[in-house]
């Protein structure tokens, strides 16, 4: 790898933060950490990373997808790869969105979706593959 | 056009009372004409000098159109036409025939003298019972003429009288005027009183009829109405959000209330604002335009504190907040009412109709009956999505920090934060173990939670069984192989899709396949199988070569956080509460299950539930 892959975390956990951070950056992975949705948003203005790692409940139950559902809606941010990972069962998660998508259109807004905790291999395998996927 | 489609209702329902006079008037005539040719043959025979061939003629002529009529009738319907001019017009065409027979025997038995003559009257009367009152004056006056005409002829001998019955009466030929006249002057007021009589009888019958009719029709639209509330009270009772509960409450209403359009606003946790949460037949640029502040809008603060409110015509322009919206929209009469539950309100509930003064005072009554429906099945549903909500947020929030533990405690055992040595390694994945088995307890604690609390969590959908047991079979075959366990799968191909919550099917599979795999040692198998009973039953069947369950152990499986000793000693893995969530999640299928097991030697779960009709 040339250049290091920029990877925003916006996680309201700071021990997940730490902790997601560490295996990317021993990954060789440039790391930027925000710990709300509002940071995480105005961390993308500045400058759009190649992909964010995002919490689905912060400090409202559904703070993650109103960030992706922002980024979807914006011109030049809707083609950065979202892996979410949340605490909640999988299950409930998605039945959180099929609830958005009343509101918000069809698109789900999210290109990997896992559940915490996640196995620090499988975390930079699918990274990898979205990175991929974005620059073949 | 709807006083058009009145119309036709009413001549159908005087079609049909017509269609049985006729019917009647036939049957009559078949009466009269047997009793006729009786009396005059009798009379014939008894030596009256009755003139026998031209009154049987007449009585035959009458039988021979009866029967046509007759014939036609019943055969033809008059064409089956719908319209009641033809039956009128037959009507008709009876009763001339019929007063000219009469006229003919009358003539035959005395003319003006002749006892036939009072027949007349039951004619009268028969004609205003069959045709319409001016018919029946018209007939009256023809009868009248017809007699005054008879007399004539009779005075001036241009067709002298032949009294066959009463011989002995002087001829009036020989009397005086002045009798005569005095005689049809009497039979003249009769016959009018008669006709006024009866005419009067029939259109009081005949308004109570039409009273009788529109309460019958008042009756109907009432128990339309009622159905539809039933449906739509059924209807709520299966949403299972409070989006799908309102969007199925403003359709309905706007349906039933026969308007072109139907609102529902909710107050907001600080009871200022009134949000959109349902509209049926209004534009978006009216629903979008954001909340209504009640601080604004006059109507809706009136109902905000429990007014009812119905307006006929759309003036009180300072009423609304958006009064050009109300124009644009085309609303020309409204009713807003407020959504009650006890004596909390929490909403407003409106239609709109696009004609002014459309509703009545039992519109606005009906309205309030849904709207009282209506509050209550939001409640509920309210009720229930905020048990969802705690339970959801609290495994969240227990999730989240054994969550962070495991994944710093992973890293850790993974070398990421330097050299771990085999002693404590093996620590590190016991303590990993302990904080997986403390996430999963939670997990299913949850399930049980949701089940427990009656939560309507997940709507129904069109779930395929045996994709969703080969989706739960093909994650844990791996697992299988993993530990070189036979894992065979047997799918019955007849078995059905049903409309089911999918969740509880999950339960149901991934509990009993994963514990047959952790409960039975390597070189063991697993044998799934998935058929049909009679066509009404799917069954699950999973049986295993493992430790088995002891004898004295079977009846508590069931119960939360209960493991067998032996299931203890094989694995600390399990959190004994996976049989629970497989009996609840097979309650909620109306479902059942059966074990059978032989220690050391396996285990067969048998789960049956009903295919939904």
């Amino acid at each position: 790898m040339n250049t290091k892959s920029d990877i925003l975390i916006i996680d309201d956990d700071k021990d997940m933060v730490e902790t997601v951070g560490t295996v990317l950056e021993m990954h060789g992975y440039a790391v930027r950490k925000a710990y709300n949705g509002k940071d995480g948003l105005s961390q993308i203005e500045k400058k759009i990373p190649d992909l964010i790692v995002l919490d689905v409940m912060m400090s409202t139950d559904t703070e993650g997808f109103d960030v992706a559902y922002k980024l979807k809606n914006h011109e030049l941010h809707r083609y950065i790869p979202i892996l979410m990972m949340t605490s909640f069962p999988k299950y409930m998660a998605e039945k959180g969105v099929e609830k958005f998508q009343h509101i918000l259109g069809e698109n789900w807004p999210v290109t990997e979706f896992l559940e915490k905790p996640v196995d620090p291999d499988d975390l930079i395998a699918f990274i990898k593959e979205l990175l991929d996927e974005k620059n073949p | 056009m709807d006083q058009g489609h009145q119309l036709i209702k009413d001549q159908l329902f005087f079609r049909k009372e017509l269609m049985e006079r006729i019917d009647w008037f036939i049957l009559l005539r078949w009466i009269a004409v047997a009793l006729g040719l009786t009396g005059t043959w009798t009379a014939y025979f008894i030596g009256y000098p009755i003139a026998i061939w031209p009154i049987s003629t007449i009585l035959l002529f009458c039988a021979f159109y009866n029967a046509l009529f007759f014939f036609t009738w019943r055969h033809y319907r008059l064409f089956r036409s719908d319209d009641i001019e033809y039956y009128i017009i037959f009507a008709h065409i009876q009763v001339s025939l019929d007063f000219l027979s009469l006229f003919a025997i009358i003539f035959f038995t005395g003319g003006f003298f002749s006892p036939i003559l009072l027949f007349i009257f039951f004619h009268i009367l028969l004609t205003g019972i069959l045709l319409s009152p001016a018919s029946c004056y018209t007939y009256s006056v023809v009868v009248l003429a017809a007699m005054g005409i008879m007399i004539l002829l009779h005075i001036t001998q241009i067709l002298p009288p032949r009294p066959p019955l009463f011989q002995n009466i002087t001829l009036p030929s020989s009397g005086s005027l002045f009798d005569i006249l005095s005689l049809y002057a009497i039979f003249s007021v009769t016959i009018i009183v008669t006709a006024y009589l009866i005419t009067s009888l029939k259109v009081s019958l005949r308004t109570k009829g039409r009273e009788l009719l529109r309460v019958s029709k008042e009756l109907d639209a009432s128990i339309i109405k009622l159905k539809a509330l039933y449906g739509m009270v059924k209807e709520m009772h299966t949403c299972t959000d409070l989006r799908t509960l309102t969007d199925s409450a403003t359709k309905n209403a706007a349906i039933i209330m026969g308007v072109k359009a139907c609102s529902i606003k909710l107050l907001d946790d600080q009871r200022r604002k009134l949000d959109f949460v349902s509209a049926y037949g209004l534009s978006e640029d009216y629903t979008k335009k954001g909340p209504i502040d009640i601080g604004k809008s006059p109507v809706n603060l009136r109902i905000v504190k429990g007014d009812r409110f119905s307006i006929g015509c759309i003036d009180e322009k300072e009423a609304f907040q958006y009064p050009e919206d109300i124009e644009k929209e085309n609303i020309s009469s409204l009713i807003c009412l407020p959504l009650r539950v006890e004596k909390m309100i929490i909403g407003v509930f409106c239609i709109y109709s696009g004609t002014p003064a459309f509703f009545s005072s039992e519109d606005v009554d009906f309205f309030s009956l849904m709207a009282d429906l209506t509050a209550i099945g939001i409640e509920n549903i309210r009720n229930q999505e905020n048990k969802a909500w705690f339970v959801k947020k609290a495994s969240h929030q227990l999730r989240a920090p054994l969550n962070a533990a495991f994944s710093m405690l992973d890293l850790l055992e993974k070398g990421y934060h330097g050299p771990v040595d085999p002693r404590q390694k093996e620590i590190l994945l016991r303590c990993k173990a302990r904080i997986k088995l403390l996430g999963e307890m939670v997990g299913d604690l949850l399930k049980i939670g949701i089940k427990r609390a009656n939560m309507k969590m997940s709507a129904l959908f069109d779930v395929d069984v045996k994709k969703k047991l080969r989706e739960v079979a093909t994650f844990y075959e791996t697992r299988a192989t993993e530990k070189n366990i036979r894992f065979q799968l047997q799918i019955d191909e007849s078995v059905p899709t049903i409309r089911t919550d999918p969740q509880l099917l999950d339960h149901i599979f991934s509990n009993l396949i994963s514990n047959a795999i952790k409960y039975t040692p390597a070189g063991g198998s697993v044998s799934v199988q998935l058929s049909m009973d009679n066509k009404k039953y799917i069954v699950f069947d999973i049986s295993d070569t493992g430790i088995g369950i002891p004898d004295s152990d079977l009846s508590n499986i069931f119960t939360e956080f209960y493991r067998s000793e032996n299931a203890k000693e094989c694995t600390e893995q399990g959190t004994g509460l996976g049989l629970v969530i497989v009996k609840e999640a097979l309650d909620g299928l109306n479902g059942s299950i059966t074990v059978e097991s032989r220690i050391g030697k396996g285990a067969r779960f048998t789960s049956r539930f009903p295919v939904p009709v």
